[in-house]
């Protein structure tokens, strides 16, 4: 394992569409209308149907394991979800390590909006004995 | 449309109540439905259930009539995955939920209620194999 305090592991950009809300509703079992009914959205103050936080968890998800690969597996994670994001826009996730404690490592994650703002932050720990 | 000092006393009496327990099975095809609705090809989930699928097993947040009658609609304000074991297909898992806390924080726009949601996972072993945690914001 070579990974360094500072080290910022490789990003992954998402581009969820409409669609991917659907099917991440039907998947997830959230039928929540904010996701898929744009009118229903709107009539509660949003700007339109907007992604379901944990499909931004399940994104800064695979960011990690991506990384990982078969070398270890992912213990905690936690997000926070700062800002809503709509589909049609690239979803930009990031994560840099911010501890090397023998195999644990911890890691900040986060997800950009196309200004880089960022909507959704969080912590991920990891263990590389696998 | 009740007050918030309302919401928050009825809330309050569900603090440390479990929730009815929910089996389910991990099945291969709802795993792969999931993989494909987030979009994560990763071959080790033909195996292992990602790290957020546990979500979709049964539900993060009990649902609190109370809570809906209060405000006009729900947020989620974050979540948090504790892994103890892997989640294999082919487990059958076991969900417990609770409120765990309940209070309220003023917004931009208006008050805010926040409940927060824990449930623990536990497959046919009997191993605690996860616990998450989720925020839910009323407006």
């Amino acid at each position: 394992m070579n990974v360094q305090v500072g080290q910022e592991i490789p990003e992954l950009v998402k581009q969820p569409t409409t669609r991917q809300l659907v099917q991440y509703a039907g998947a997830q079992g959230d039928f929540y209308e904010i996701h898929y009914d744009q009118a229903y959205a709107k009539s509660v103050g949003l700007p339109g149907v907007i992604l379901h936080g944990l499909l931004k968890a399940a994104f800064l998800g695979q960011l990690v394991t991506d990384w990982l690969g078969d070398r270890g597996t992912l213990k905690t994670f936690e997000v926070s979800y700062r800002g809503v994001d709509m589909p049609g826009n690239p979803y930009r996730c990031r994560g840099r390590v911010t501890r090397v404690d023998g195999h644990d490592v911890e890691l900040e994650v986060w997800g950009e909006d196309e200004s880089g703002k960022r909507t959704t932050v969080g912590t991920a720990t990891v263990d590389f004995r696998g | 449309m009740i007050t918030t000092a309302e919401a928050i006393e009825r809330l309050k009496t569900r603090v440390g109540v479990d929730g009815p327990e929910v089996t389910a099975p991990v099945e291969a095809g709802h795993v792969r439905r999931f993989v494909e609705a987030i979009g994560d090809p990763n071959p080790r989930w033909t195996k292992e259930a990602p790290p957020t699928f546990l979500v979709a097993l049964a539900p993060v947040s009990l649902h609190l009539a109370d809570a809906e009658e209060y405000g006009q609609g729900w947020l989620n304000g974050g979540n948090r995955f504790e892994h103890f074991a892997p989640v294999n297909i082919g487990d059958e898992v076991t969900s417990k939920g609770r409120v765990v806390d309940v209070y309220d924080k003023a917004g931009s726009s208006g008050n805010m209620l926040f409940i927060i949601f824990e449930t623990d996972y536990t497959n046919q072993r009997g191993e605690l194999v996860a616990r998450v945690r989720g925020t839910a914001i009323r407006r």
